[in-house]
């Protein structure tokens, strides 16, 4: 009972962003369910999928919102960003288009995140490495350039799908820890739950922040 | 000892027959030595017979005799002393004897009369028995049908209201004590089942009402940002789905305390933002109706799914069935809550005549929301009625709006211009349609049929309006200017609407309305080209004549020199096609339009001239030779003019 799958520390949300079709509910599909979705539907503004993972024995919650890559619906996914701890930035390696446009999407999420968000890019389609058409240096460079982590992952074979997933979090935890990212903050992204599992204590302590912000 | 010998020579073997010499041979073999007796009794004889005189050897006899009976008296002497032993020990035998006898005969009686005892004793044992068996079965049935003290005070809870460790445990067992009593019932223990019953159903009753305070106390606090559900929560919550009423108060309480967290994480959200204002508040992003909006829906999608979790990981433990249901009521109660914020805000943005592209994409927007959350929620949902509420409102007043764009930009009668093509007016509200149908590539919602006809509906509100203002633009114009301004007007429109899905229907309307106009400006283009070669009245006398009114070359005006001189002139339109092609037609701004106009126009001079040919070349009509009249065929014309 004690480590059911609902016991956890903390929730981080995470969004999802890239251009259409460079596989970013598959990645999300690989992470949460462990499968390959082949002919994955386009996805309809938002989506999102949940799993449970495990950062320096803390177990943390993953809230991962998958937004749709078509043009159309970037005014709604936009506004997803908002309180997003980690973003996960995704282009396609064997499609050069969808390398081009990083730029602009790293635009919307350094404008529309807090600055304390982990952007984590993802050369997806690993796998198709004949078909290459971006060079994981020159990718690797970019990443540098704007303090970005990086890591080539396939969604077919699962490979590094974890790593990147986990590696976010981790950063963001290190972020905790460093005192950088302010929990008590509604929209940071990530929420903490006091492991004193008593309701009366968490109720005293959490008397005075309430009268505090009814207004 | 002879005689024993003798006995055996008798039966010995009958060679030694003779007696004598057996019995020499009998006395030599015997060895002295080895006779012990006989060394014994010479021994002894040596004691007394110390002198071998004849008088001795005499009296030997005697004195043995002598010797041995003085040996018999002592013998007598001893056996009579032991015979007095022997007699005492045989008075002391019998005097046991005596006593043993008494004593078993006092036994016996002792005997029958401890047998009853012994027969009570062995009673009261195997009662004893029965009765330690009766014990066990006791202590084993109040094991299993009564609870221990311990549990009735954890059942009993303790003083602050909070409850025991023991408590879950302790209420399972008061289940199964009640449970079981029904298998008493059926047994003859029927009072004591009910009575156990009774008492059980009292604890139950009592251990789940006072479960359910706890719960609700519980429940009321939890309305942090993020809920800390504990497991004893989650474990009453499985408790108290036995008691169907009690688990919806408790679920009620718990979301009514969601309701109101989710209803200050959404009024923060708006107005104070992120940690140090990043992200920042969303009513800064007000002036931008799309993103205001946008930004408030995601959050609240946002919010619902975390909710939806939370409830999840509330009844995690709960076994019955249409959990899901219960989830999704709840989620509709506590997003209840923000639907009076929400509405007051998109409300002011809808009201605020944000324009009406923005309200088209808004009334989308909000349709597409309504669709997303409509999953997690009931059909019933105050916040799906709120939606769809704001979408409708936002609908309206599009389509009002719309329409009222629509009217003003036709209200006035503008004059074609001088090139034919389309108004102002027309054009503006073209540009108006395809701004609007172009925020609709960009907006979010799923194609169904009620979008279609939202679309057809702009299509008309739109399209409608600006073909009849065309038309009564084109009123006072003359035929074929008509022709022209309606084609190039119905073409603009129509090319317009072409980008667009969706617009079949009346794309073929349109496609309709130009042709017409074209089979306009084909006829009068033909007769245009047969009235300037004046070959007009020969082709409709031609046309005209019956056979039974005579020749044709009688008719006036249709001698063989008149229709020669209008073939002649018909030769130089041969020569030059284009010079008689109508100005007008010129203005046609669609390029197919203006080649269709040209092709059929030809085609129709060409099959007038066939006519004329044919009747010219009839003998009946006395033309005589066709060729010196009109020297080219139908054939030969075709080719030219194609």
């Amino acid at each position: 009972m004690a480590a059911g799958p609902y016991n956890y520390s903390y929730i981080f949300k995470y969004i999802i962003i890239g251009d259409m079709g460079v596989g970013k509910s598959c990645l999300l599909h690989q992470f949460t369910e462990k499968k390959f979705m082949a002919d994955c539907p386009h996805t309809i503004g938002v989506e999102f999928g949940t799993r449970i993972i495990e950062v320096s024995g803390q177990k943390i919650k993953l809230q991962i919102w998958d937004t749709a890559g078509q043009e159309r619906f970037r005014a709604v996914t936009r506004s997803y960003y908002r309180g997003a701890a980690g973003a996960l930035m995704v282009y396609d390696i064997t499609r050069r288009s969808t390398y081009n446009h990083l730029s602009s999407w790293l635009t919307d999420a350094r404008n529309l995140t807090n600055p304390n968000t982990v952007i984590f890019l993802i050369g997806n389609k690993s796998d198709l490495d004949a078909q290459r058409d971006v060079t994981y240096e020159e990718a690797k460079q970019f990443a540098d350039e704007n303090g970005l982590l990086f890591i080539e992952a396939s969604a077919k074979t699962g490979e590094n799908v974890e790593e990147a997933f986990l590696e976010t979090a981790r950063k963001i935890y290190q972020n905790i820890q460093d005192g950088s990212l302010d929990l008590n903050a509604a929209e940071s992204g990530v929420q903490h739950k006091p492991s004193t599992a008593r309701g009366n204590a968490l109720n005293s302590d959490q008397a005075p922040s309430k009268e505090g912000c009814s207004c | 000892m002879m005689a024993g010998d003798n006995d055996a020579g008798v039966t010995a073997a009958p060679q030694q027959n003779n007696p004598l010499a057996r019995k020499l041979s009998k006395i030599l073999e015997t060895r002295l030595e080895n006779d012990k007796e006989l060394l014994e009794a010479l021994k002894a004889l040596s004691t007394f017979f110390t002198d071998n005189s004849l008088r001795t050897r005499r009296n030997l006899r005697s004195d043995i005799e002598c010797k041995s009976l003085s040996i018999n008296e002592e013998f007598a002497e001893a056996f009579g002393r032991v015979k007095e032993e022997l007699d005492d020990v045989h008075a002391d035998v019998q005097a046991m004897a005596d006593c043993c006898r008494d004593m078993t005969s006092r036994l016996r009686a002792t005997r029958t009369q401890t047998h009853e005892l012994i027969a009570k004793t062995t009673k009261l044992q195997t009662e004893t028995q029965r009765l330690e068996m009766r014990a066990s079965v006791v202590d084993a049935f109040l094991e299993r049908f009564q609870l221990k003290p311990e549990e009735v005070k954890a059942l009993r809870g303790t003083r602050d209201g909070s409850l025991h460790d023991n408590f879950f445990d302790a209420l399972r067992r008061v289940k199964q004590i009640h449970d079981d009593c029904k298998v008493l019932l059926r047994t003859k223990q029927q009072t004591a089942g009910l009575e156990i019953m009774e008492a059980m159903a009292l604890h139950q009753e009592a251990a789940y009402e006072r479960l359910y305070r706890w719960t609700q106390s519980e429940c009321r606090v939890l309305n942090s940002d993020l809920p800390d559900i504990n497991a004893t929560l989650c474990q009453a919550m499985r408790a108290l789905q036995d008691r169907p009423v009690l688990f919806t108060y408790s679920v009620e309480e718990f979301s009514t305390a969601r309701r109101n967290a989710v209803v200050r994480g959404f009024i923060d959200a708006l107005t104070r933002g992120g940690p140090g204002g990043v992200p920042r508040p969303i009513e800064l992003h007000s002036h931008d109706p799309l993103r205001y909006v946008g930004d408030m829906l995601a959050w609240l999608h946002q919010a619902a799914a975390s909710e939806c979790e939370h409830m999840q990981s509330l009844l995690k433990l709960v076994t019955k069935e249409g959990v899901a249901d219960v989830v999704r009521q709840a989620l509709a109660h506590i997003t209840e809550g923000i639907c009076r914020p929400l509405k007051v805000r998109i409300e002011q943005v809808v009201v605020s005549e944000p324009g009406l592209v923005a309200l088209y994409r808004l009334a989308n927007l909000l349709k597409f929301y309504e669709h997303t959350m409509t999953p997690t929620l009931t059909a019933d949902a105050p916040l799906l009625a709120c939606l769809a509420e704001m979408h409708d409102l936002g609908r309206r007043l599009f389509f009002s709006g719309l329409g009222a764009r629509a009217a003003k930009l036709t209200e006035r009668v503008e004059l074609p211009p001088a090139d034919l093509g389309a108004t102002a007016g027309v054009s503006r509200g073209l540009a108006l349609l395809a701004e609007v149908l172009e925020s609709r590539d960009s907006s979010v919602a799923r194609l169904d049929a009620r979008r279609r006809d939202d679309l057809a509906e702009v299509v008309a509100r739109v399209v409608d309006p600006l073909v009849q203002a065309c038309s009564v633009s084109a009123s006072r114009l003359a035929a074929v200017d008509m022709a022209v301004y309606m084609a190039n007007s119905l073409y603009l429109i129509y090319t317009t609407l072409s980008l667009y899905e969706f617009t079949d229907r009346r794309l073929e309307m349109l496609q309709a309305q130009v042709d017409a106009h074209v089979d306009t400006l084909v006829s009068e283009q033909a007769s245009h080209v047969l009235a300037r070669a004046e070959l007009s009245h020969v082709y409709a006398h031609v046309r005209a004549h019956a056979p039974k009114q005579g020749a044709l070359s009688v008719v006036a005006g249709m001698d063989a020199a008149s229709v020669k001189a209008a073939v002649g002139r018909f030769d130089a339109y041969l020569a030059s096609p284009d010079a008689s092609a109508l100005p007008q037609c010129g203005l046609l701004v669609s390029p197919r339009t203006r080649e269709t106009v040209a092709a059929r126009s030809v085609e129709l001079v060409s099959l007038a001239y066939a006519q004329i040919y044919e009747a010219i070349g009839a003998p009946e009509n006395g033309y005589g030779d066709v060729n010196a009249i009109m020297p080219r065929t139908p054939a030969q014309v075709t080719k030219l003019l194609s």
